[in-house]
C-alpha cells in the first residue's frame, strides 16, 4: 500500500496530526499497535485542556500551547466532542508560592495566554469555599477548558476518516527501510506500507521507531503518574493545582466534563517505560495532595484508580521535540509530547504540517474537505422531551445498560456502529461511559458484553476487555443453552 | 410522555420491593413497582443455591424458587409492574421521572418505597495497587456469568474476602472445574455465615487465610497473577510477606453498598455509617412520604430479613399514602410528640432505625457490633431507665444482625437518647 504520509501513533498527538493533514489532497494513514486509538497515555492523565500560562517563554510548549487551545471551543463545535470551561487556579500556600504565581502571571503574559488574574485571599475563598483555610491566594486562568483526551482523538480520527485518512489498529511498526528514491518502505507485523515521509507520534515509543530508520538523536523515558477518578459529589468548581514543582504541576482537583473528578498526578521516574501499574504509596500522596487542596476530601468518594507513563524526550529540558530529522530526510519526530500535550495537540499538528510543507510536501486544499463530525448522541445530556422522542423512535434508547451513567442500549449500539467503533469492553467504556461509574461494570459489562458479541457477529468469548489477548471468557459451561 | 398516578410507588422488584408491594397493596388501592431488569425477583436470579426461605416459608429453597414464590403473588393481585423502566429522578415532593422501552413516564405518588438494593464494593474502592488486566471479577458479575450466561469466567481464581457471595462462589467455581486456590480475608476473622464457611469451604478443601490482603494485581492483558501480603492489627500489609499466587481470575467479595444515588436526589438524609438513609420505626426517611427498606436501607444476612423488614415499609407507605383527613390530623398532632435519637455505643457499629417516636407502641432495633464479642450483654437504655437488657450473656459477631422489640411508648424521658451498647463481660 502506497502512501504520501504515514502517522505512526494513534494518540492526541497523531489524531490531530491526521485531523489535520485530513484538510488536504494526500494519501494519509495512522498506524496504531493498539485495539483503539488513545490507547495509552492519551487516556491516563489528568484531562485538562491547559491554556498555555504555565511553559517557559522561548520552549515549543510555549509557542503551541496557547494556540492550540484556543482552538478547542471551535473544534468541539465541528467535532461534536464534550468541553466544559472550567478555569484553572494554581493555589498559593506560602510567599514562595506567591512569587511562583507572580512568575506565571509574567509567563502568560509574554506567552499570550489571556484571562489570567490573580486572586487574593476573599477572592479566592468565594470563588472555591471549600479550599483549604491555608491557602493565601492563586492565580486564575479563566480560559481553561477540560475535555475527555480520548474523546478528542475518536472525534480527531473519525473526521479524519471521514475525509477519506486510513487507519491501521493492530499495526505493530516492527521494522523501518529507507530506500534511495525518497521513500520508505514500513513493516508491521503483517503488513507493509510504503510513504513518502513518516510521522512519528509513537509517544513513549517514539525512540524506538525512530532507532529503526537508523535514527538515535534522543532517548525517552516515562515519568509515571497515579490517577484517580472520583464520584460526582465534590463542591468544585474550578481545576484546582498547587504551585508547581520542577518538573510537574503537582496533584491537583480536576473537575471533568461528565461531572466527575480526576486526582492527579503523582510524578517518579520509572525504568520500565512501559508499566502503567499504579502503587499504594502513590494513591496516598494523591490523598495527601486532595486533602491539602480541599480539607474534607474523603477517599471513599474514589471510583477508579489508574496510571499513566508521561513520555518524556531525555536532554531536551522536559520540551517537545518536533522536527524533521537532520539524518534521514523524510522522517518527522513529534515526540515527547507530556503535559500541556492536550492543550498544545492542534497546535502541534499545525507546526508539524509546516515542517511537512517544508520539507517539500505538496499541500493543496481538498475540494469536498468536511470539518463537521456527527458524534454519538448523549443520552443523558437529553431533556426528557428529546428522550422520550429518542425512544420512540427506536425502543433500544428505552433500555437502560449501564446505570450508574444512564447509558441505554441505543447508544452503545451507536458507538459501536460510529466510523471509528467501538471493538472492546474498554471501547465501549471511552466511548458512552458505559462502565465508567461507581460499580465500575459490576452490573452492565455482561451486557456490554453481548451487545458487543451480536454488533460484531462474533461469539461472546471473542469479545476482548481491551487489549488484543485480554479474554474475558472461557467459553460455555455447559453444552446446551 | 405518560403521566401515571399511584398511592403507592415501589422503587425496585427484588426481594424488598416484592414483599413491600403485598404489604402495601393491602390497604392500598393503587400500587406499583417499577422495576429496571426485564424480569422481577432481583439478584435472588442469579442465587441458585438453596438456603433461602427457613424463617418466612419454614423451608429451605434456591433464591429463583423464593423469588418466584412473591412474583406469584404478586401475579394474583392488580399491581402494576414495569419492568425495563428505569427512574431517574424523585422529587422530595415523591413526583418519579422514569423510562422504559416505550418512552418517558411521569409519576406521581401518594408514598414512595426505596427498595434499590445494594451494589459491590471494587478494587478500586479498596485500592488494590498494579494493573488493569481482564480477569477481576465482583462475585456478583462472576455469578452472573456462570449462573444466568452460562460462560466461564476463568481457570484458576483467587477470591478476596469471605463475605457470603465469596464463598457461596468459592464453592460454585469448584463444581464447576474452575480451581479455587483460596480464600484471604483483610480481617482476623470471616465475614460470612457459619454454615457457608462449612458448606462452601471446609468441604471442598478450600483454605481460608485471614489477615491477608492482595497488594498487586499482575498482568497487562489477562490477570497473571496476585500479590497477597499478610497484614497486621491496623490492617496494614507487612513487608517481606509478599507471596505471588499464579492465577488468571480474581474474585472480590469486598462488602456492598447501598445504591442510594436515588435517594440522594430526593433528599433523603443518609447516614454515613451505613450508607443508608436514615429512618424511624416506620422506616420513614427524612423526608415524609418516603420509606426505605431491604439492602438499600442497610445491607442484611439473609432475604428473609429484607422480606419481613419490607413488609413493615410497605405497610407504613400505604398508611400515609391512604390516611384519612382525620388520621392527618392525628399524625400531626403525633408528630409534635418529641422523637427521640437512637444511639449505638460502645461496640455497637449502628442502629436502624436511628430515631423513634415516643408516640410508638413498637419499634424494632436492629444493630450490627463492630467486632466479635465472644461473651457480651446487650443493653438498651434512656437514661438511667432500661428498656432492654439480656437476661445471659451471648457471642455477637459482625456478620449476623440482631433484631429486638422494645416499647417507645414506656419511655419517660422523651428529650433522652436511647442508647444501644454491647457490654463484654
Amino acid at each position: 500500500m502506497k502512501y504520501d504520509v504515514v502517522i505512526i501513533g494513534g494518540g492526541i498527538t497523531g489524531t490531530a496530526i491526521a485531523h489535520c493533514l485530513a484538510q488536504y489532497q494526500l494519501k494519509t494513514i495512522l498506524l496504531e499497535e493498539g485495539t483503539d486509538v488513545a490507547f495509552r497515555a492519551t487516556k491516563q492523565n489528568g484531562a485538562v485542556c491547559h491554556p498555555g500560562y504555565d511553559p517557559h517563554p522561548g520552549t515549543l510548549k510555549a509557542k503551541l500551547n496557547p494556540p492550540g487551545a484556543r482552538m478547542y471551543p471551535r473544534l468541539a463545535r465541528e467535532l461534536g466532542f464534550k468541553i466544559r470551561n472550567t478555569g484553572t487556579l494554581v493555589v498559593a500556600y506560602s510567599d514562595r508560592d506567591l512569587k511562583k504565581v507572580d512568575e506565571l502571571m509574567d509567563n502568560a503574559r509574554i506567552n499570550g495566554v489571556e484571562q489570567v488574574e490573580r486572586l487574593n485571599q476573599e477572592q479566592l475563598r468565594n470563588r472555591e469555599p471549600h479550599i483549604n483555610k491555608d491557602a493565601l491566594g492563586a492565580l486564575l486562568a479563566r480560559s481553561t477548558n477540560m475535555v475527555d483526551a480520548f474523546e478528542v482523538a475518536i472525534a480527531f480520527m473519525e473526521n479524519a476518516m471521514q475525509n477519506g485518512t486510513d487507519l491501521g489498529l493492530n499495526q505493530q511498526v516492527r521494522k523501518i527501510e529507507k530506500r534511495a528514491e525518497e521513500d520508505f518502505l514500513i513493516h508491521t507485523q503483517d503488513r507493509v506500507y510504503e510513504t513518502r515521509f513518516i510521522i512519528n507520534a509513537a509517544g513513549i515509543h517514539a525512540d524506538d521507531v525512530a532507532a529503526m530508520a537508523g535514527i538515535h538523536e534522543y532517548k525517552m523515558q516515562g515519568r509515571h503518574g497515579n490517577l484517580c477518578v472520583m464520584d460526582k459529589v465534590l463542591p468544585i468548581h474550578t481545576v484546582m493545582f498547587p504551585c508547581p514543582g520542577p518538573a510537574t504541576k503537582g496533584i491537583a482537583l480536576i473537575p471533568t466534563v461528565s461531572g466527575n473528578f480526576i486526582l492527579g498526578s503523582t510524578a517518579t521516574m520509572r525504568d520500565d517505560k512501559y508499566d502503567t501499574s499504579n502503587d499504594a504509596p502513590g494513591i496516598e500522596d494523591l490523598i495527601r495532595g486532595a486533602k491539602l487542596l480541599l480539607p474534607e476530601f474523603d477517599p471513599r468518594c474514589i471510583i477508579r484508580t489508574f496510571a499513566g507513563q508521561r513520555p518524556v524526550c531525555l536532554d531536551n529540558d522536559n520540551d517537545f521535540y518536533i522536527r524533521e530529522s537532520e539524518s534521514c530526510k523524510g522522517f518527522i519526530h513529534a515526540a515527547g509530547i507530556q503535559s500541556p500535550g492536550i492543550g498544545a495537540a492542534p497546535g502541534v499538528a499545525e507546526y508539524v504540517r509546516d515542517i511537512l510543507a517544508d520539507a517539500g510536501c505538496d499541500l493543496k486544499p481538498r475540494p469536498d474537505y468536511d470539518p463537521y463530525r456527527e458524534p454519538v448522541p448523549d443520552f443523558s445530556d437529553m431533556s426528557l422531551e428529546e428522550k422520550d422522542e429518542m425512544i420512540k423512535k427506536d425502543p433500544a434508547w428505552g433500555k437502560i445498560v449501564c446505570r450508574c451513567e444512564t447509558v441505554p442500549e441505543g447508544e452503545i449500539i451507536a458507538a459501536i456502529r460510529q466510523p471509528l467503533g467501538a471493538r472492546t469492553v474498554e471501547g465501549v467504556k471511552r466511548r458512552c461511559r458505559a462502565g465508567m461509574g461507581r460499580c465500575q461494570g459490576g452490573f452492565c459489562q455482561f451486557r456490554v458484553m453481548h451487545i458487543l458479541a451480536r454488533e460484531l457477529g462474533i461469539p461472546e468469548e471473542e469479545v476482548r476487555f481491551e487489549e488484543r489477548d485480554a479474554q474475558v471468557l472461557y467459553g460455555r459451561l455447559k453444552g446446551m443453552r | 410522555m405518560r403521566s401515571l398516578q399511584y398511592d403507592v410507588v415501589i422503587v425496585g422488584g427484588g426481594p424488598a420491593g416484592l414483599a413491600a408491594a403485598l404489604k402495601a397493596r393491602e390497604k392500598a388501592e393503587r400500587v406499583a413497582i417499577l422495576e429496571r431488569n426485564d424480569e422481577l425477583g432481583g439478584i435472588l436470579n442469579q442465587c441458585i443455591h438453596n438456603g433461602f426461605g427457613l424463617h418466612v416459608f419454614k423451608e429451605e429453597l434456591t433464591g429463583p424458587e423464593y423469588a418466584q414464590r412473591y412474583i406469584d403473588m404478586v401475579a394474583e393481585t392488580d399491581i402494576g409492574c414495569y419492568l425495563e423502566t428505569m427512574v431517574l429522578d424523585i422529587t422530595p415532593n415523591r413526583q418519579i421521572i422514569a423510562m422504559n422501552p416505550e418512552g418517558m413516564l411521569i409519576i406521581e405518588a401518594g408514598a414512595v418505597v426505596l427498595a434499590m438494593g445494594c451494589r459491590e464494593r471494587t478494587r478500586s474502592q479498596i485500592r488494590i495497587p498494579g494493573t488493569r488486566p481482564a480477569g477481576v471479577f465482583t462475585a456478583g458479575l462472576a455469578q452472573r456469568y456462570m449462573n444466568m450466561e452460562n460462560f466461564r469466567p476463568g481457570n484458576r481464581a483467587v477470591i478476596l474476602g469471605s463475605g457470603d457471595i465469596g464463598l457461596i462462589m468459592a464453592r460454585r467455581m469448584t463444581l464447576e472445574g474452575i480451581k479455587v486456590l483460596g480464600v484471604y480475608e483483610l480481617m482476623p476473622y470471616a465475614n460470612g455465615l457459619l454454615r457457608n464457611i462449612k458448606n462452601c469451604l471446609e468441604d471442598f478443601d478450600i483454605p481460608l487465610h485471614l489477615s491477608m490482603a492482595v497488594t498487586r494485581i499482575i498482568g497487562q492483558k489477562r490477570l497473571q497473577a496476585v500479590e497477597v501480603s499478610a497484614v497486621d492489627e491496623n490492617l496494614k500489609p507487612i513487608p517481606g510477606t509478599e507471596e505471588v499466587i499464579p492465577c488468571d481470575t480474581l474474585l472480590l467479595s469486598v462488602g456492598l453498598i447501598p445504591e442510594n444515588e436515588l435517594s440522594r436526589q430526593a433528599g433523603v438524609e443518609l447516614s454515613p455509617v451505613t450508607s443508608g438513609p436514615v429512618v424511624d420505626e416506620k422506616l420513614q426517611t427524612s423526608v415524609p412520604g418516603i420509606f426505605a427498606c431491604g439492602n438499600v436501607l442497610h445491607v442484611h444476612d439473609l432475604v428473609d430479613q429484607v422480606t419481613l423488614e419490607a413488609e413493615d415499609a410497605g405497610s407504613s407507605a400505604a398508611a400515609y399514602a391512604c390516611r384519612t383527613q382525620s388520621e392527618d390530623a392525628q399524625a400531626a398532632v403525633s408528630r409534635q410528640v418529641p422523637e427521640t435519637e437512637v444511639r449505638p455505643e460502645g461496640l455497637v457499629r449502628y442502629t436502624v432505625p436511628s430515631r423513634i417516636s415516643t408516640a410508638a407502641d413498637s419499634a424494632t432495633i436492629k444493630f450490627r457490633v463492630a467486632r466479635p464479642v465472644d461473651s457480651g450483654r446487650l443493653l438498651i437504655t434512656s437514661g438511667s431507665q432500661v428498656l432492654y437488657e439480656t437476661k445471659k450473656p451471648k457471642i455477637f459477631i459482625p456478620s449476623i444482625m440482631e433484631n429486638i422489640k422494645i416499647r417507645p411508648s414506656s419511655i419517660s424521658d422523651p428529650s433522652a437518647a436511647v442508647t444501644v451498647t454491647v457490654v463484654e463481660s
